[in-house]
């Protein structure tokens, strides 16, 4: 494939899509419409609608690979796999009929899915208190400085959130409320403004074709030569 | 009628000035090569796949949730050029890498950079796409508990989670701790940035998680933009400070100007 077809024409394609976007955020373009809508707007939702329609398109890209993966791990009898792999493309088939011939807003698929995904989603969502419950068991530890000032620190907050102790020791209210108000958004804020920055160098990296998550590493002939 | 939108012409005027600078650190890079603040995560990735080859054990790779079209993209994108740079040193090392997606958008770009990865290493008959590059499911908590399963049933030497994470990020790295695989994440979704940090071995915190992919290339000019974005740092810091100043003596100067 030429260096044209893999990334000229898609960097092109972006830094256009991206310039409208941007553009239809920032200004508003004449001719606008009755709504006090600037033409970039229905330019913009259109762009927003290929997108749903790329991304239905790669679900069954996806489904394509599930059935290939797990059919393979069935037909090797993989040790330890191949079962849930027989359970999930049973499943898959059974959602898929129930959708296809009853309709995705019927009372049947409706049932299934409450009663399957969304029990057990809720299952896996509460089960994170005990990862967590872990995880500070873990770090609450006095091994070096930063250990111990994150140690107390992280007792404060966690005192100070725990109804009894608030109530005997109402400092902690105080302390509690400096290290989440203070502290922390300080330092959140610290780390928003640089990761908007890194967004924009990323974007422009994109849009000249110079970011290898986008189109992979450059070759040294296209680092010389630039790759628009 | 006015062309620029009320509340959002000092962000345009930001932007521009963001831009030029950056380009202009992209071209000062082709003369000389900016210096790299060390990012242990991203130096440790040699040590991390040399761990599998020698277990003998996957490598496994995600980027989390979000797509190509939401806010969340550019972190999705800086976990896909990590990915290129993990999958080019799997086929060096001959170890087997996993890329487990939640967007099947993904699906497409992940399987090409790493394919092409594959090509570079020389080895482009030994990249399987079906085996490496796995679709779970685009629903948070099936994607999770799939990830969970394949740390529990392939048990990874180790984990590389960049990417846009929300609540999975505590149950992938203690699942993936529990099972000893050496581990680096980073994300820029500030909640999850703790959860990170407690477990696991290497982390990159916000911005260098965009930063990874001109640190990894070394190319002069991607290398420029992280000059750039360094001189936008100072510029917001020198607003911030004015901010703090003025409004200390009673002027609103600051504020007015960044609600234009």
């Amino acid at each position: 494939m030429s260096v044209t077809v893999k990334k000229t024409i898609p960097v092109v394609i972006v830094a256009v899509v991206a310039f409208i976007v941007m553009m239809d955020y920032f200004l508003v373009l004449p001719p606008v419409n009755e709504a006090g809508k600037s033409w970039t707007s229905s330019t913009v939702t259109d762009l927003q609608n290929w997108g749903i329609i790329l991304t239905a398109f790669s679900l069954g890209f996806g489904a394509v690979n599930l059935f290939y993966l797990h059919s393979k791990h069935i037909s090797r009898r993989v040790p330890g796999q191949w079962m849930y792999s027989l359970w999930l493309l049973i499943v898959i088939v059974i959602f898929t009929v129930i959708g296809v011939f009853m309709g995705p807003t019927s009372d049947q698929y409706n049932w299934l899915y409450n009663a399957s995904y969304f029990a057990l989603s809720a299952t896996v969502y509460s089960s994170l208190g005990f990862y967590m419950t872990s995880g500070l068991y873990r770090a609450l530890r006095f091994k070096t400085v930063e250990s111990g000032v994150f140690t107390i620190v992280g007792l404060v907050v966690l005192a100070r959130n725990a109804p009894a102790f608030a109530v005997y020791f109402p400092i902690l209210k105080t302390w509690g409320s400096f290290v989440s108000d203070i502290l922390t958004t300080s330092a959140q804020r610290g780390i928003m403004i640089g990761g908007a920055l890194g967004a924009i160098s990323l974007g422009i990296r994109t849009m000249t074709g110079r970011e290898t998550g986008f189109l992979g590493k450059l070759t040294e002939e296209e680092r010389g030569g630039g790759a628009v | 009628m006015a062309i620029l939108v009320t509340g959002r012409i000092f962000a345009l005027l930001m932007l521009i000035i963001i831009w030029i600078v950056i380009l202009y650190a992209m071209e000062q890079a082709k003369k000389k090569l900016p210096p790299f603040r060390k990012l242990t995560g991203l130096d440790a990735l040699p040590e991390m796949v040399g761990r599998a080859a020698e277990m003998n054990r996957p490598v496994h790779f995600t980027t989390g949730l979000g797509s190509l079209t939401e806010s969340v993209a550019p972190q999705l994108v800086a976990g896909l050029a990590v990915l290129a740079h993990v999958a080019e040193l799997c086929a060096n090392y001959g170890v087997k890498i996993i890329y487990s997606v939640y967007q099947a958008q993904v699906m497409p770009l992940a399987t090409e950079l790493m394919k092409s990865a594959y090509v570079k290493a020389g080895k482009p008959e030994e990249f399987i796409a079906e085996e490496s590059v796995r679709y779970l499911s685009g629903a948070q908590f099936a994607y999770a508990s799939a990830v969970q399963g394949i740390a529990e049933r392939e048990r990874p030497a180790a984990n590389i989670m960049i990417g846009p994470f929300y609540a999975e990020s505590m149950l992938f790295a203690e699942t993936f701790n529990r099972i000893g695989s050496i581990q680096l994440a980073g994300t820029a979704r500030g909640y999850q940035i703790p959860f990170f940090a407690v477990i696991c071995d290497y982390l990159l915190i916000g911005e260098e998680i965009y930063a990874a992919g001109a640190y990894l290339s070394k190319d002069p000019q991607q290398a420029g933009t992280i000059r750039g974005q360094d001189y936008g740092k100072a510029l917001a810091l020198i607003l911030m400070i004015l901010g703090v100043l003025m409004t200390a003596v009673g002027s609103s100067f600051i504020v007015d100007l960044l609600g234009m």
